[in-house]
């Protein structure tokens, strides 16, 4: 009986819930963090990468940090399947619209289409939601560095620093705590090591089990994002003293 | 005009697409109207649902757009266009040249029709990227002279509207005095 | 009785002017060294030669004639400038860059050339030849007006038959002053104070509109002259290559020099800061 509200999307229960959708947020829950700052001259997002078997080969690249358009970047908790139809979306309606309207899609247009998608399937019967939390940072001419959060409800909104999967409620109060009004990307980067140190089960770091992006403005004003290497990955945990013991000569 | 007869001497020839940007037309009747409308109340929708206008750039583009489906179509649209407008952000103004086969171009002035042949010789000359309004206004009254001294039409005189940083409005614009002196 | 009264009037146009009883007859009379041509074997002349010449309607005709141009001549306080460019087309093909279009009728005449260059070219040193004629005959000077008539007698004349000119007559005499008259092949004779001919007319007249006074200085109004076939130049296709550059004053014709628009666009660019529109800057579409 108690699977009556749970099946079908478009149902709400008794008590004015969708089921689904909170199942979809507790899949999330699972995932590995991500967390995203925003700082008054750039963003950083960064998000740990589960290893769940030393067999796995290691991929080179990203898999919890995407590029969406020139001047929007994304971290993803849930799942990665699900993840990806969205963020080919999302790259496709970027692209729509550079096409439109020769200029980068606005950042929180590009975050409502998404959401838009999202909502769908929490109302459409016979599907299930996307498992997936994004959180965005990107730049526009408006509203200059803007960081969002979107959940499988096709809610979402503006932050000044957030975080989601697993450990979020945790790492939620240590950037409540933490953060500081008109602090730089330095600062954000790292107060971004810091709380993922804290979250993450382990408290030495390594360039294998995190990945780091960051959105800023060059000398001469071009907006630019990156997705960090190993290498620069590495040397801020160093600085930080966050970074494990070199031990992967064995392998 | 229709046939020999014009049919009113004051018409309209512009639709404003946003606080700070206004749309010129000419070409086919019917098609001019009927296309600024269609791209007005898209520039219209688009500041609605998102709360912010499109540059003038964008919309430049967006129309481009909407002119070379048009230009493929069963029945293309033969709309010859001039949008300017400042943009809200930057706060510069900018003016863009199309034309009926969808060619687009972001220039420092510009004219359709026979206007062109008349009028872009003075503007090349006069012209500097730094002049204020009033000398924009000045520099309007050579051409318009100029135009009812060379034009082998009557001239009827120009509508002129100005597109600021504080929106559209209708300018006074001289019309009567007499350009063709006898020699 | 009827070819004396076709012989003696003429249309009322004509009768405002006053000549003197002597230049009346050289208008009347059939130029005395005309030639009689040969005319194509076919009902209709000119419609045929309008057929073989017209590229625009018949890209692949027979002929073509050279048509593109600029030419200007203005009235002013201390004579007349007369200026033109140095393009000749043929179709899309650009012919030479370096034709003389203001041609010196004599020391103190000057014509332009628009149209058919050969027509021109032709008429006009036909033209000399009747002024040098006029000269010996009255052993006096040719007036602008009575030169002007000849040849635009003449091309009447000849109208329908497919000569193309568009021409100005420019010179400075005791009598008329600064006197200027615009000719053209359909038969149109006009005294005026500026013309611009040519395809490149409008651009021209743009900037010679905007800033002509008869109280111009000679400086001023040869550096507007010039400029004004520059504007023509750098908007039509069918103009280009030098500015050839005259001034007429009653002692007879001075040149300004034949010279090649290309600097002086870029040096009217660069230091005075016009064509704004010609910029290599492509950062912002």
């Amino acid at each position: 009986m108690s699977r009556r509200y749970d099946s079908r999307t478009t149902i709400f229960s008794p008590d004015g819930r969708l089921y689904q959708v909170e199942y979809a947020l507790e899949a999330i829950s699972h995932a590995g963090t991500a967390i995203g700052i925003l700082a008054k001259d750039g963003i950083v997002l960064a998000a740990e990468r589960k290893v769940t078997s030393k067999l796995l080969e290691q991929d080179t690249s990203a898999e919890k940090l995407y590029i969406l358009n020139d001047n929007m970047i994304c971290a993803v908790a849930g799942m990665t399947a699900d993840a990806n139809i969205l963020i080919n979306y999302a790259r496709q309606a970027a692209q729509r619209y550079l096409l439109t309207y020769n200029e980068d899609i606005p950042c929180e247009q590009l975050v409502r289409r998404l959401c838009d998608l999202k909502q769908g399937y929490t109302q459409h019967g016979g599907l299930r939601p996307f498992g997936v939390s994004f959180i965005y940072a990107g730049w526009d001419p408006q509203r200059q560095f803007q960081l969002y959060l979107s959940n499988p409800s096709g809610n979402y909104g503006g932050w000044k620093a957030t975080s989601s999967g697993a450990n979020h409620a945790s790492a939620q109060s240590l950037l409540k705590q933490d953060y500081k009004e008109d602090c730089t990307l330095d600062e954000a980067c790292a107060m971004a090591v810091k709380v993922l140190s804290k979250t993450m089960d382990s408290t030495k770091l390594s360039s294998d089990k995190i990945e780091f992006a960051t959105v800023g403005q060059t000398k001469d004003g071009k907006i630019y994002h990156k997705l960090w290497t190993a290498d620069e990955i590495t040397a801020l945990l160093k600085k930080h003293d966050l970074a494990k013991e070199d031990t992967s000569e064995e392998k | 005009m229709r046939g020999p007869t014009i049919l009113k001497a004051t018409d309209d020839k512009t639709r404003q697409l946003n606080d700070h940007t206004l749309l010129a037309f000419s070409g086919e009747p019917g098609d001019t109207v009927q296309f600024a409308e269609y791209i007005q109340a898209n520039s219209q929708l688009y500041s609605m649902r998102n709360e912010s206008e499109l540059s003038p750039s964008a919309l430049a583009h967006f129309v481009r757009g909407e002119l070379a489906s048009s230009l493929r179509s069963r029945n293309p649209y033969s709309v010859n266009l001039l949008l300017g407008g400042v943009d809200p952000i930057t706060n510069k103004p900018s003016l863009y040249w199309l034309d009926y086969l969808a060619s687009l171009a972001k220039v420092p002035y510009a004219a359709h029709g026979y206007a062109q042949y008349y009028c872009l010789s003075l503007l090349d000359k006069h012209h500097n990227p730094n002049i204020s309004l009033e000398e924009g206004l000045r520099l309007l009254k050579l051409c318009s002279d100029e135009l009812k001294r060379r034009l082998p039409i009557d001239f009827k005189g120009l509508a002129v509207k100005a597109v600021t940083k504080d929106g559209i409005k209708a300018m006074p614009f001289d019309e009567d005095d007499k350009v063709v002196r006898d020699t | 009785m009827d070819s004396l009264v076709a012989r003696y009037s003429r249309p009322a146009y004509q009768d405002n002017e006053v000549f003197s009883e002597e230049e009346q007859r050289d208008l009347i009379e059939t130029p005395s060294l005309s030639l009689k041509f040969a005319m194509p074997p076919v009902a209709h002349p000119s419609a045929w030669l309008r057929a073989a010449t017209d590229d625009r309607s018949n890209p692949s005709c027979p002929i073509k004639i050279a048509h593109g141009t600029t030419t200007l001549a203005f009235r002013f306080q201390h004579g007349i400038i007369v200026a033109t460019d140095s393009r000749a087309t043929a179709g899309n093909w650009i012919a030479s860059q370096t034709v003389k279009k203001v041609i010196e009728i004599n020391s103190e005449l000057l014509g332009t050339m628009a149209g058919g260059a050969a027509d021109c070219q032709y008429w006009l040193a036909w033209l000399g030849m009747q002024c040098r004629l006029h000269e010996l005959r009255h052993k006096r000077r040719i007036s602008v007006a009575a030169a002007s008539k000849i040849l635009a007698n003449l091309v009447y004349a000849y109208k329908g038959m497919g000569l193309s000119m568009g021409t100005m007559c420019a010179g400075v005499t005791k009598e008329e002053g600064p006197a200027l008259y615009y000719i053209d092949s359909d038969g149109t004779r006009l005294a005026g104070d500026l013309f611009c001919v040519g395809s490149g007319q409008t651009f021209a007249y743009g900037v010679l509109d905007a800033e002509y006074r008869y109280d111009l200085t000679t400086e001023e109004a040869l550096d507007l002259g010039s400029r004004s076939i520059l504007a023509a130049t750098h908007r039509d296709a069918y103009s280009g290559g030098f500015i050839n550059l005259y001034h007429v004053k009653e002692s007879g014709w001075v040149k300004h020099g034949f010279t090649d628009t290309n600097p002086v666009f870029w040096k009217t660019k660069l230091e005075k800061g016009e064509f704004s529109n010609v910029t290599s800057d492509f950062s912002e579409d």
